[in-house]
């Protein structure tokens, strides 16, 4: 157990790694002429040699990897042009932003969509539960986060002015993490994570309701059928041995469900990391956009890192070599 | 006992073309009535597409003039704008006619591109193992860490924001799940019986791929092209709504993106309902497709 961890480790840090160096030829080797990305009008000389020196534009290509590579290795990304202060500090305080939609939505979502996905696949075959349940799942499947956002919006925020639509609220007296629990801060934070849920919760249902149907044929459930268990308790019994495929799927699908929460994240005003990177890249504020990035890189390598160790207390039969 | 020569024209080692594969896909997806609504729903949209410039009634960057020559500001739906006007006087119905081509061009090109290379090295992979495939497998486990839409928006705004890069960082994005995918099928059908005993039967690798793997395959490798074709879909029209869409042509993004950002979404719903709708039904009818088709394709879900 102890060996897999450290190689399950070793392999996050490769792949953190990788991605370091993948955004080493976005940021640098992509355009045609890096400084040209990287200078703003109107600088002075000494400033544009200060930021070819920060940059470490100069050089062969691999000098400025190596150096490029040792800065990142110090935690230094530079600071950021358009808030003239370091990145980290711009981007620190919007981390656990993002995480307030981030993880709650995942999380219901997850759970709504397996209780639903429960309900449909448990429901008579062609009958209109079963139907309507994957119908409606499917189309809002393929209804664009920004769509979905929109929609909410208009309703919820313009037209009947039940929930601000627009940033996270003021804070007022209230600092650091008291102003998460007031009243204010959970208003604001209502239609961004009811966005969230509802983009990430059909997938969800549409797995365990496959899950359900390919199990409740198995013997296995005529066995606890023929015992008397009332249909209910035998759907639970199916449901469970449906789960951690879903599951299995949960983590990696955070990758595409971030893409989901930047879109939002812009439609709702809400200050995160991913709206941060939007507006970094329209500014070509690059160092703050490229720190951005990283961060959203590394959220998804924890939880694939997560996933892959919890695995195992989920099911006796994963072995650890 | 006479030592009989093998024939390839034996049935077992012959094995079956592609159009025969595809036959029995389609008669597959015909027998679900999602499928067939997602097909239906597919094909109004493509002859949309491809007549757009004969059903618009003006330019979709020509600016509506009122009578007394002022701009045609956010005008509700009428005879001249039966779905009105946007805040720049821009006539909704030619705009939202225009967007299915570029919804169609990105989602076809894209699909195309993802395809093949998926295809080519999955099938490779798959079939010729080795450092080949130790080699695509890792660089598939980074890809996959890789947050889609940040680095869509990082490299398409570096790029330069057109149709070709963005369908070039789409094609970047997801060959590498689909190479997966066509892999693992590939390694199935590599171990069937009637693969070894075509190759004792002497075909050669081309034969063996091109008539057995890739015809038992097809239908996996579809299921990903329907796929593809929704991803670069809705990627594309979430650049284009972050405002890194191509500036030159109109699409649904695009639209929804100048809605949002002249702050019209509460008053102009003729404005935000056709472009919406118009992505809604596009994705779903792709997701229906892959879905009913999945369901038909596997045993323990279809209905008995």
């Amino acid at each position: 157990m102890r060996a897999y961890i450290l190689r399950r480790l070793a392999q996050a840090v490769v792949v953190v790694w990788a991605v370091t160096t993948i955004m080493f030829v976005m940021f640098r080797v992509m355009p045609a002429d890096p400084t040209a990305v990287l200078m703003e009008r109107g600088m002075t000389d000494a400033a544009r040699e200060t930021l070819i020196a920060q940059w470490g534009l100069s050089g062969s290509l691999w000098d400025q990897y190596l150096r490029y590579m040792g800065n990142l290795l110090r935690g230094d990304f530079g600071s950021s042009f358009f808030y003239r202060k370091p990145v980290w500090e711009v981007l620190w305080p919007l981390i656990g932003n993002t995480l307030w939609i981030a993880v709650p939505g995942l999380l219901l979502g997850a759970f709504a969509g397996a209780a639903l996905g429960m309900l449909v696949g448990w429901s008579k075959r062609g009958g209109k539960i079963e139907r309507g349940g994957i119908f409606l799942a499917t189309i809002i499947r393929g209804a664009p986060s920004f769509v979905i956002g929109i929609a909410l919006l208009t309703v919820f925020s313009s037209t009947l002015g039940w929930f601000p639509g627009f940033g996270m609220g003021d804070p007022g007296p209230t600092q650091g993490f008291a102003r998460y629990l007031t009243l204010d801060f959970l208003h604001h934070l209502a239609l961004p994570l009811i966005a969230v849920i509802i983009y990430f919760l059909p997938e969800n249902l549409l797995l365990m309701r496959s899950g359900v149907v390919e199990n409740r044929t198995e013997d296995y459930i005529e066995l606890v059928r023929a015992k008397g268990v009332p249909s209910s308790r035998v759907a639970w019994h199916a449901a469970r041995n449906s789960l951690l495929p879903l599951i299995t799927w949960l983590f990696p699908a955070l990758a595409e469900t971030i893409a989901g929460i930047v879109v939002i994240e812009i439609v709702f005003s809400w200050p995160g990391v991913g709206r941060e990177l939007v507006l970094a890249v329209t500014r070509q504020d690059y160092p703050l956009a490229q720190a951005a990035f990283f961060l959203l890189a590394v959220m998804i390598v924890l939880a694939n890192l997560a996933a892959d160790l919890t695995y195992g207390k989920l099911d006796p039969r994963v072995v650890y070599k | 006992m006479s030592q009989s020569t093998p024939k390839t024209d034996l049935p077992p080692i012959a094995g079956k073309g592609m159009l025969a594969a595809a036959r029995e896909s389609f008669i597959l997806l015909i027998g679900d009535s999602f499928a067939v609504a997602g097909m239906v729903i597919l094909t109004i949209f493509a002859a949309i597409a491809i007549f757009a410039p004969w059903l618009a009634p003006y330019d979709p960057f020509q600016a509506m003039l009122t009578e007394s020559g002022r701009l045609l500001r956010l005008a509700p739906p009428s005879s001249a704008n039966p779905f009105g006007t946007t805040a720049f006087g821009n006539d909704v119905l030619s705009q939202f006619l225009y967007g299915f081509r570029v919804a169609f061009i990105v989602g076809l090109v894209a699909a195309f591109a993802v395809g093949i290379i998926s295809t080519v090295f999955g099938v490779v992979a798959g079939y010729f193992g080795g450092l080949i495939d130790d080699v695509l497998m890792r660089i598939t486990d980074v890809a996959l860490s890789i947050p889609t839409l940040p680095f869509s928006i990082v490299a398409v705004a570096l790029l330069g924001p057109s149709i070709e890069n963005i369908v070039l960082v789409i094609t970047l994005l997801f060959w590498r799940n689909g190479a997966r995918i066509i892999r693992s099928a590939v390694l199935t059908e590599r171990e069937r019986v009637y693969v070894k005993w075509a190759r004792a039967a002497g075909a050669s690798h081309i034969h063996i791929i091109m008539r057995h793997i890739l015809p038992n395959i097809f239908r996996v490798v579809f299921l990903w092209i329907t796929m593809s074709v929704a991803f670069a879909v809705l990627t594309e029209a979430s650049l284009s709504f972050l405002g890194l869409g191509d500036p030159t042509v109109i699409s649904w993004g695009q639209m929804l993106n100048t809605a949002f950002s002249s702050g019209s979404l509460r008053t102009a719903w003729w404005w935000v309902l056709p472009p919406s709708l118009g992505l809604i039904f596009l994705v779903s009818s792709l997701y229906l497709i892959g879905r009913g088709y999945e369901e038909q394709a596997n045993p323990r879900l279809r209905r008995r």
